[in-house]
């Protein structure tokens, strides 16, 4: 009817020129501080990258190339992530009900899927080497490896501060959950008023009333509302420092690793001439970074999948029996529970209710217990059993 | 009202395992503690007994005597039930198998010293089994890596070279030219056989549990089973002494140290463990049990040799022994660090108790769970029936039978290659052969997807493993383009600097290849565009099958049934079979059939660019068929991820998106329907649309109705997963009491006030 009408208008995205998008996109990008600090230490590395492409070129020296084209292959890690933490801004339109809010998830785990490969890469390498260790021309080696680092570490320092904002956000997270809990305590001293209201309902449809109603949920509501809006603006910002800069971070601290363990190693063979070091430095590496990637992926696997969130795991069970004890309520059927992107969790259930039982207040009680655990969109589906 | 679901039951119970205080448990940890530090005295003890005496010998000797001890002890024959003939050949096998174990294990002792075998062998079955599942893993590779690459034990070298007359038995002997043939030395050898005999042993003892429980416990097995292997090694004893002489002096003078090996090694430790296995958590006990032994190890090994525990020891210790002591090296002491933090790790008590699924609740409301969850029945099931099950799962279906078929000619081809590469020592081959490995890890997980379907949905995974399809699809494609990405950087900087390949082995090996990849696309594609049809199909077929039948064997009453069955199975399964056909959707499918025409695809340029190599000359010839293929597999690959992309997004499926858009205005048009709002539709796996939607309805229309109404609209427009919400306007008077989501809450009360007044209106009017 006529709001989905407007809605399409208003969400529709219109058709820019291709210079106001690319505006419009860096505005976006240098308006949040974790995309912004991505896309300088992406204009970084690019610089980087290309200065030592072009030195290769110039100077004809192939390690110098294929280096150049390992650091591209980097930067696509960071255009993966800056990319998402600009798609998850996009808002919600028809085809994506749900938002690009996922763009980040899927960002981690890209970027995960890419950390593993690269270590399987430099394991089987290095497995190959140690069976036939090269002679490796170090002279060239180190200065680059420096550089790296040198590069490797101010993205660390910068992300390093994301971190801390993504500490921030974790504390955020905390006064929201303390805000449900007081929510929670209003509720409750709602239960009285509610009944007023039902009171009320059953007289006849006065404006007055109404009236009444609206400035009793304003006084009501005044001291909570910044405090919703603020949770609302929080969300992409939280969500996007999360994921996104835990693959990145990885990423970013993998190259780092790996410039260290060339310089280790180089300096190991210009001392002392240990030719296994480099095979063994580089296998290492690729089992660290193996094994701190795995969490991130089973993490984002686990999202992806529509799994249960992990922090519901055991939630779920309490509030399943707090449901099944209302009144009127049989059974619960088909709960399902899954994370849409950091810290937003969406579940659907059936219940099963007997005939006269009061099914708008089972809906709403079951609204608010889901709501205490952390659940911010439910839908109840309520069957009435046959008798 | 409150009250109602007030009582928390829950509240303050955790639903773990009750922890018992560790002052009781105490005196059962010191115990453990001792029994763990004299066994590592005896396995001390034991290697330099084994220097002397021969190891079968040696063995017969620790058996028979725990077997009369447990005899005199346990009294076997005459308590309990009697043991019948099929038991007695069980008791047969499985004295055989531990002795064995024990032959491998003392094997290894003698090859590289107590420490390390004390290091390796002596973890509990727990800490092995949990081995497969958790991150402590990491820590004991590790470990067993630093031991056979860091541990420079260079006098173990020396006794690599052993002298053939060393070894006085076919056993030895064999063991020996075994280790020999691998090329390692003995030491490492000796790991490699310590890390395969511990394998074994927690089978073994997996295995016996059953037997156990037939015999009649444990205690009562472990004494008959010590009789009989004593048994069994009897006359193999009894040839060796009549064929060989002895290097023992006086045997007399080892009476003491056997009997105190046999106490510590063999019974003290086994009743101690069994105590306290009962007493305390298995976990637990295996914990306590590996600090004390590797600790009492690393401490022994560092004074075994000091000339005071010369004096102390029982027996003298032959003098030219001395030097090919083992020595404490940096590797060792790393590993046993590991060791020690691994065993930790993986004994430490497991949350895996509150993972347990739901069941039910029980009348008094607890929650019930079941706890007979993955792990138990994995150990509990044999792997061949294991193997056996999940073969006949992937022969099922006709996705996941294609791709096992192709892994296994990849597999074998690829084994070939290895093959023929080490024995002609050709590194070409061997690395192609590692490519193709690489490749079949594609296949693996397409193949584990494909399995992975079809498993049931969990509680924590409410939705099923269907996504897991999808998943497998996009890494595949993700994949590809990593690969498309290096082979483009590469063929850059050939294109720079054109090498010299030389192209005598190129062309069978890439025709070998071209060959099974192109029998792959032809299987692929056959299943791909097969696969939507086949599947719909086949859903097609039985629906009708089972409509025609009853059709005919109804008559008339079942006719108008059956017509109306078949006109709404028809318009549901033709929407089905639209989206598999217009979509391709298995994902899985063609990450794997684009994979597979990569490959091809990259045995084609190899053929082209050795032809032109070798016609003309054209060096530059091999670095443009890469570019050229590193550029169409990216093409081929896009349409895919973006496929991906949007379902792991939660995009409203694009084939369905017309038909939800009416099926919305058709809701908006049911009677007593007010308005709807967060209508969500995504695409959960292949053959799963689910949806969410909350409808507003006027206050005074049966809910039931709207629902079933609802849920039947959007069915038909292909939403097999749908819950929806009704809500009426008392709904947000309590969902305000309980304030959430306040401004929406109004927000949409308003939007009802202005639609009930514009419906009361119109029934004014």
């Amino acid at each position: 009817m006529l709001p989905l009408s407007i809605k399409d208008d208003e969400y529709k995205p219109t058709k820019y020129n291709l210079l106001l998008k690319l505006s419009g996109w860096f505005r976006s990008i240098l308006a949040d501080k974790t995309s912004r600090n991505l896309f300088f230490f992406l204009c970084l590395n690019l610089s980087f990258a290309f200065v030592e492409l072009t030195y290769g070129i110039w100077s004809n020296s192939l390690g110098l190339i294929s280096d150049s084209f390992h650091m591209f292959f980097d930067c696509t890690a960071l255009l993966a992530g800056l990319a998402a933490s600009v798609i998850s801004r996009w808002r919600s339109n028809d085809s994506f009900s749900y938002g690009y809010v996922r763009a980040e998830v899927l960002a981690g785990f890209v970027n995960g899927l890419f950390l593993i490969f690269t270590a399987f890469f430099i394991f089987s390498e290095g497995v190959e080497r140690a069976l036939e260790p090269p002679d490796v021309h170090h002279e060239r080696l180190l200065p680059v490896s420096v550089a790296g680092l040198l590069v490797n570490l101010v993205g660390i320092f910068a992300f390093q501060h994301g971190g801390h904002g993504h500490s921030h956000g974790e504390g955020d997270h905390g006064h929201s959950h303390s805000l449900f809990n007081g929510s929670t305590s209003h509720g409750h001293s709602h239960g009285g008023h509610h009944h007023h209201d039902k009171h009320a309902d059953s007289h006849s449809h006065g404006g007055h009333h109404h009236h009444d109603k609206h400035a009793d949920w304003h006084s009501h509501g005044g001291h909570e509302e910044p405090h919703y809006n603020d949770e609302l603006q929080h969300l992409p910002g939280k969500g996007s420092s999360k994921q996104i800069l835990q693959g990145v971070l990885l990423h970013i601290i993998a190259d780092t690793l790996g410039s260290v363990g060339v310089i280790i190693s180089a300096l190991l063979m210009q001392k002392y001439d240990l030719m296994i070091a480099d095979p063994i430095c580089s296998m290492l590496i690729a089992i660290l970074i193996g094994v701190s990637v795995v969490p991130l992926l089973k993490e984002s696997i686990g999202i992806l999948m529509q799994r249960t969130p992990f922090s519901l795991d055991h939630a779920l069970p309490e509030c399943y029996q707090r449901v099944q004890q209302l009144q009127g309520v049989y059974n619960l059927q088909e709960p399902h529970f899954w994370t849409l992107c950091t810290d937003v969790y969406i579940g659907t259930l059936k219940l099963l209710v007997a005939p006269d039982a009061d099914t708008r207040w089972i809906l709403s009680q079951t609204h608010h217990i889901f709501t205490q655990a952390g659940v911010r969109q439910l839908y109840v589906q309520i069957d009435t059993a046959a008798m | 009202m409150e009250e109602k679901y007030s009582s928390n039951v829950l509240s303050g119970g955790q639903l773990g395992m009750v922890e018992v205080p560790d002052s009781r448990l105490t005196r059962y940890i010191v115990l453990l503690v001792i029994s763990k530090v004299l066994k590592a005295l005896g396995i001390f003890e034991s290697y330099d007994i084994l220097k002397v005496v021969h190891i079968v010998q040696f063995i017969f000797i620790l058996k028979l005597g725990s077997a009369v001890f447990l005899l005199f002890f346990q009294k076997p024959f005459s308590s309990g039930k009697a043991i019948s003939k099929r038991q007695w050949i069980k008791l047969l096998k499985h004295a055989v198998f531990s002795c064995v174990i024990s032959l491998l294990g003392f094997f290894g002792l003698t090859l590289c010293g107590p420490l390390r075998t004390l290091l390796l062998f002596e973890h509990s079955d727990v800490v092995v089994i949990a081995l497969l599942g958790t991150r402590g893993a990491a820590f004991f590779i590790i470990a067993v890596i630093c031991l056979l690459l860091f541990d420079n034990d260079d006098l173990m070298a020396k006794m690599a070279e052993h002298p053939e007359g060393h070894h006085d038995s076919a056993l030895t002997h064999f063991l020996y030219t075994v280790i020999s043939f691998l090329g390692v030395a003995d030491h490492k050898g000796g790991v490699v056989l310590l890390v395969a005999s511990l394998c074994l042993k927690v089978g073994f003892h997996t295995a016996s549990r059953k037997l156990s429980v037939e015999i009649g416990g444990a205690k009562r097995l472990y004494a008959l089973d010590n009789l009989v292997s004593a048994l069994v090694l009897l006359p193999w004893v009894i040839v060796l002494s009549a064929t060989t002489e002895s290097k023992v002096e006086s045997w007399s003078s080892l009476v003491l140290p056997f009997g105190m090996i046999i106490f510590s090694v063999m019974i003290l430790e086994f009743y101690v463990e069994a105590i306290c296995s009962a007493k305390m958590e298995t976990p637990r006990c295996a914990r306590y049990g590996a600090l004390a032994l590797f600790f009492s190890a690393l401490l022994l090994a560092n004074f075994w040799t000091h000339p005071l525990t010369d004096q102390l020891r029982s027996m003298s210790k032959p003098a030219h022994y001395g030097s090919t002591e083992h020595v404490l090296s940096g590797g060792v002491l790393v590993s046993a660090i590991f060791f020690i933090m691994s065993s930790n790790i993986l004994s430490s008590p497991s949350k895996k108790g509150q993972k347990g699924t739901l069941v039910g609740y029980s009348p008094e409301g607890t929650p019930l769970y079941n706890f007979m969850g993955d792990a138990l029945q994995h150990t509990s099931q044999s792997l061949p029936r294991f193997i056996k099950d999940s073969l006949k799962q992937i022969l099922e279906e006709y996705d996941s039978r294609q791709i096992f078929y192709f892994l296994c000619l990849n597999l074998a081809f690829t084994f070939v290659e290895l093959f023929y590469g080490v024995w002609t020592n050709s590194l070409g081959l061997i690395s192609d052969g590692f490519h193709m490995l690489f490749d079949c890890s594609a296949l693996v997980l397409g193949l584990f997807a494909a399995l992975m379907t079809r498993w049931k949905a969990t509680r924590i995974f409410s939705y099923g493993y269907g996504r897991v399809e999808i998943l497998s699809g996009f890494i595949n494609g993700l994949f590809l383009m990593v690969i498309a990405f290096f082979v483009f950087v590469e063929s850059v900087t050939r294109l720079l600097d054109p090498p010299n390949i030389n192209t005598d082995m190129l062309t069978p090996v890439s025709v070998g290849g071209l060959l099974v990849n192109l029998v792959g696309i032809c299987a692929f594609s056959h299943a791909h565009s097969h696969g939507g049809k086949s599947c719909s199909s086949h859903d097609h077929g039985h629906s009708h099958h089972g409509h025609s039948h009853s059709e005919h064997s109804h008559g008339g009453h079942g006719h108008s049934h059956g017509g109306h069955g078949h006109s709404h199975g028809g318009h549901g399964h033709g929407g089905h079979g639209h989206s598999h056909g217009s979509g391709g959707m298995n994902a899985n499918m063609r990450g794997v059939f684009l994979h597979v025409l990569a490959d091809t695809l990259g045995s084609v340029g190899v053929i082209i660019s050795t032809i032109l190599i070798r016609q003309f000359g054209w060096l530059i010839a091999d670095p443009i068929c890469s570019l050229f293929i590193a550029t169409l597999i990216f093409l081929s690959v896009i349409p895919l991820l973006k496929d991906a992309c949007e379902v792991l997004l939660l995009r409203t499926p694009p084939e369905h998106e017309k038909d939800l858009n009416n099926a919305l205005e058709k809701i908006e048009k049911i009677e007593g329907v007010l308005s709807y709002r967060d209508p969500h539709f995504w695409r959960h796996s292949a053959n799963m649309i689910a949806g969410t939607i909350h409808l507003q309805v006027m206050s005074d229309v049966v809910e039931q109705r709207i629902i079933q109404q609802v849920t039947a609209i959007l069915k038909e427009a292909g939403v097999n997963n749908l819950s929806v919400q009704v809500e009426k306007e008392a709904y947000f008077q309590h969902m305000s009491g309980l304030s959430t989501g306040f401004h929406e809450v109004l927000a949409m009360t308003q939007q009802m006030e202005s639609m009930k007044y514009l419906n009361d209106g119109t029934c004014i009017m």
